[in-house]
């Protein structure tokens, strides 16, 4: 590809290459090829699988620490609830890079990576999750408040669509 | 180099004449600091002297993204230090820790099985892919060239989102751990990729038009910051600025690692090592990547993708869950590998090129020691190399193909 850009020019091969590169600049000008979601109206469903927020079944639960064990952020820690012989884990999602290796070593099935990614704190002790608090379904605060969920379908002509669901 | 008025300078004979703006032979010189916030790749300062409108030395001032990633190293388990190391070059994070990866396993004695190894090989191409595009975009806005930026961000998005589809996250996948990888072909994965690849073939000859064949970048990258190859190789430098001046130099042939002694593909080259011949390279190898993915997704052989070793230890209905869904469930013996003491080298090639590991055992869960080269740290160089009797416009197009990635480079 590309071999004649070694060759000198001459004025009318430079305006042919001038012309052609405006040309294709307007061609996406006008059609629109876009790729970008309109977030918060339009939302990813990003389906299982995704490494997003992490649920926590206490039910399920075996205590065995495995989870926190194998955090290399070291945000899962083992907690002694009031009144309970047994340590449950909690996330600090100051620390949590999503790694998943968790939810990979959790024996029990007990912890669940949801598709849930977009939640904001305003303060920094709202990010971390006692057992008491992390056992508690997502919910993705756009979806909440209506957000239209979008598909992302691959496309020869876009690259990526986003279809509504 | 030392900053002018710096202590050592004090007993320098030229400090006079560097404070009357002149240099070592008298010269007129402008100091210039660029950087370290952020001059367009990321966090490092470039300190460049000009005689007027002629560069006589830039020296590369790095250091500012230092995240003592080889000492953290020594306080981690060996698995914990996957997600670490990818850090160091989060848009490439397969190949970056796949040479750790490898490394890890020579201690432990095991070997990934076959699919595996062409899974690996499978996202080490699409990250090369998605590397290449944001060093093509990057090189793209220090030409001002806001349009080509925009585009190859753009379109690195395609092939992020083919990442995540395999392994559920867009960038710090942490997908290749010591035995195998952490989750099977989705069931629509070839489609999806095939339609990717057949969309970036037909923007690659966009970008032509509207950048590579573009009078004004051929003007700005044809002839310029040129590099032949024998100073190359004297100077150490490696991946795709190593083969733009013609030294046929890569660690996936060197090595033949993965799947990669099974795949058809060529390594490009070119003889005339200035700024355009790299960016040709650089498209080039991202054609290649996309042959090699076609191949893969062709060849790909079944079997498990975990080595049986471990997987072993996974009691029956664990084992059950990871049939089905093709995700890996790992067991509580992986998180404290112990190795047998001793060393291991191994050494990958990334978009940027090759990056070197070297690991000592104590025979502890944590290594002793482990040494990370990475192939921006050996490229930097270049900015020094490059640039010298090159006119100061020319510094952004240098630095722009020379696809530098500052945390990478000071790890
Ligand atoms: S996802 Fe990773 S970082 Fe987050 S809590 Fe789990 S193991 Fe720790
Ligand atoms: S690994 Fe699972 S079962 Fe064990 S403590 Fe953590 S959440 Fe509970």
């Amino acid at each position: 590809m590309a071999e004649d850009v070694y060759k000198p020019g001459n004025l009318l091969v430079s305006l042919k290459r001038h012309a052609a590169a405006i040309a294709t600049g307007l061609r996406y000008l006008l059609s629109t090829k876009r790729m970008t979601v309109r977030y918060p109206e339009f939302v990813i469903d990003l389906g299982e699988g995704y490494r997003g927020m992490i649920r926590w079944h206490r039910d399920r639960c075996i205590s065995c620490s495995l989870c926190a064990q194998i955090c290399p952020a070291a945000a899962m820690k083992m907690y002694k609830l009031p009144g309970e012989k047994k340590m449950y884990p909690g996330i600090n999602y100051q620390r949590c890079i999503f790694c998943g290796f968790c939810v990979d070593v959790c024996p029990v099935f007990a912890l669940e990576h949801t598709p849930v990614h977009d939640i904001s704190y305003e303060e920094l002790d709202e990010m971390i999750y006692v057992p008491t608090k992390f056992d508690t379904e997502w919910v993705s605060p756009a979806a909440k408040e209506g957000a239209r969920p979008v598909k992302v379908v691959f496309d020869e002509e876009v690259g990526l669509r986003h279809e509504p669901q | 180099m030392t900053s002018p008025g710096s202590s050592e300078l004090r007993g320098n004979p030229y400090f006079w004449y560097r404070l009357m703006g002149r240099d070592e032979e008298g010269y007129d010189v402008y100091e210039l600091f660029i950087g370290p916030q952020h001059p367009a790749s990321g966090h490092m300062r470039i300190i460049v002297r000009l005689d007027g409108d002629i560069i006589v030395d830039a020296e590369p001032d790095i250091g500012y993204v230092h995240r003592t990633m080889e000492k953290l190293a020594e306080g981690r388990e060996y698995l914990k230090n996957i997600p670490l190391f990818e850090r160091a070059t989060i848009i490439d994070a397969a190949n970056i820790t796949w040479g750790y990866v490898r490394a890890v396993e020579q201690l432990l004695g095991l070997e990934a099985p076959p699919r595996a190894e062409y899974l690996r090989t499978l996202l080490a191409e699409i990250n090369r892919i998605a590397s290449h595009l944001y060093g093509f975009g990057i090189a793209g806005i220090m030409l001002n060239h806001s349009t080509m930026f925009m585009w190859a961000f753009g379109d690195r998005e395609v092939w992020v989102q083919l990442a995540e589809d395999l392994t559920g996250a867009r960038l710090t996948h942490s997908y290749i751990i010591p035995g195998g990888v952490r989750r099977n072909l989705p069931q629509d994965f070839k489609e999806k990729a095939l339609k990717a690849i057949r969309y970036m073939e037909k923007r690659l000859q966009d970008y032509e038009r509207i950048f590579v064949k573009n009078p004004v970048i051929i003007a700005r990258y044809v002839d310029v910051g040129v590099i032949k190859a024998e100073e190359a190789k004297r100077l150490g430098i490696v991946g795709p600025n190593l083969r733009a001046a013609g030294v046929r130099y890569d660690a996936r042939i060197a090595e033949e690692y993965g799947a990669y002694p099974e795949l058809d593909f060529e390594i490009p080259t070119r003889e005339e090592g200035d700024a355009m011949a790299r960016l040709l390279v650089r498209i080039e190898e991202i054609k290649q990547s996309m042959s090699m993915i076609k191949q893969i997704l062709d060849k790909i052989p079944d079997g498990p993708i975990f080595h049986e070793k471990y997987y072993r230890m996974l009691p029956p209905k664990l084992k059950e869950f990871v049939e089905q869904t093709g995700r890996l469930k790992l067991p509580g013996a992986f998180i404290r590998l112990k190795p047998e003491p001793g060393e291991a080298v191994a050494r990958v090639e990334m978009g940027h090129g090759e990056v070197f590991y070297h690991i000592v055992s104590d025979g502890g869960i944590k290594p002793y020691r482990v040494r990370i080269v990475t192939p921006a740290f050996r490229n930097v160089v270049l900015y020094r190399y490059l640039t010298r009797g090159a006119r100061f416009m020319d510094l952004p197009a240098i630095y722009g193909s020379i696809d530098y990635f500052p945390p990478e480079g000071d790890r």
